[in-house]
């Protein structure tokens, strides 16, 4: 076999009998790590992006992974128009690009897109489009650009600080948490390890020394923050910011 | 200390939503139009012991059900799904936000907010 990563996962788009069986191994994952009320939305939203003419479907995020928290979104990437949502309940997030827009944001390093293909369940894939994203990731070698994450980074403070300050203590414990996430993925990203899901992220940055970060984000996937306590914890970006000095003295070259 | 009412959160994330508007900070003002709604729909459901916990689903679903219980004049289910899509979509994957649409999201918020400062 001509692997190219080692990873039967990325390497799949090399034959068509590799193909099929990644597409058998995210169908059964899909399935093991669904309840069967999210099994039913699964396929409700399947045969709607069937209805509506997508191209390609996946399971992402948390449920993918096995690794869902209370707060968990049933999350979806889907290639072609947005299935409806309409009757089901639950915390559904779904990411809808065209084909042309899909390639142009994996070849621009937006490593949502590279998650699906390296960790989503690939539930249908009618055009190839999943097919061919993992074999210009492969044979391309992508890696995700972190520049417009660190860039992005201020505002997402700005917002949190704004709602702290505000005293609306659930809608800020919600944007520190989404701050720190995305600090977490370009930390990650720059130090060259492909961050997992949301859950599974302070256990990777405690792998590459980024402890402060790490027990920051733990802190508030997993309990009820104070407004003080929020505050205390934003400040973990600091330690982020640092290491974006240090990134872009050194970037590596991933050719 | 104790938290501040959902009633009033609701109607300082509207009037932040309003300047951020007029300042055409328009990913701000969508994300404050978000919280006002929100505020506002956990003020009324916990007026009308409507369970909303932590996730903005439930949330959206308690709107429905205050509208099928008189406890509001419109349904406002699908503006919180709105708005909730909108700001990833903005944050997340640099969707273009049109203005128009925003300032009618913004008089259906206020509405929302009316109705909670009634309750």
């Amino acid at each position: 076999m001509t692997s190219r990563t080692g990873n039967p996962a990325l390497d799949a788009w090399e034959s068509d009998a590799a193909w099929l069986a990644r597409l058998e191994r995210d169908a059964r994952r899909a399935d093991a790590n669904q309840t069967p009320t999210q099994r039913r939305i699964t396929a409700a939203l399947v045969a709607r992006a069937n209805d509506v003419g997508a191209e390609a479907f996946a399971l992402t995020g948390s449920t993918a992974r096995s690794a869902r928290t209370a707060i968990s979104d049933l999350d979806f990437h889907v290639i072609g128009p947005r299935p409806s949502r309409t009757g089901l309940a639950d915390e559904i997030d779904i990411v809808a690009t065209d084909a042309a827009r899909f390639r142009e944001r994996l070849r621009a390093g937006d490593d949502y897109v590279q998650w699906t293909l390296r960790f989503g369940c690939v539930l249908f894939d009618r055009t190839g489009i999943f097919r061919d994203g993992l074999k210009i990731l492969s044979t391309e070698r992508l890696w995700p650009d972190t520049s417009r994450k660190h860039a992005r980074l201020p505002s997402h403070r700005r917002h949190a600080e704004r709602l702290i300050d505000l005293g609306d203590r659930d809608a800020a414990q919600e944007q520190v948490r989404a701050a720190l996430t995305a600090a977490a993925r370009a930390i990650l990203l720059d130090a060259d390890v492909f961050p997992l899901s949301r859950t599974e992220l302070p256990g990777q940055l405690h792998a590459i020394g980024r402890a402060r970060l790490a027990f920051a984000l733990r802190a508030t996937i997993d309990d009820v923050l104070s407004l003080p306590d929020l505050e205390a914890q934003i400040e973990a970006l600091d330690d982020t910011e640092r290491a974006t000095i240090e990134v872009a003295r050194s970037l590596p070259s991933r050719a | 200390m104790s938290p501040k009412p959902k009633r009033e959160l609701a109607r300082q994330h509207l009037e932040t939503a309003r300047v951020d508007l007029d300042g055409e900070r328009y990913g701000d003002a969508l994300n404050a139009m978000f919280h006002a709604a929100e505020a506002a729909v956990v003020w009324l459901a916990d007026h009308h012991g409507i369970e909303t916990r932590r996730l903005h689903w439930v949330k959206a679903e308690a709107a429905e059900r205050l509208h099928a219980e008189g406890a509001t004049d419109d349904d406002h289910g699908d503006l919180l799904r709105d708005l909730n899509q909108g700001r990833k979509d903005y944050w997340y994957d640099g969707e273009e936000l049109d203005p128009d649409e925003l300032r009618a999201h913004l008089v259906a918020v206020e509405a929302l907010v009316v109705d909670a400062e009634r309750a």
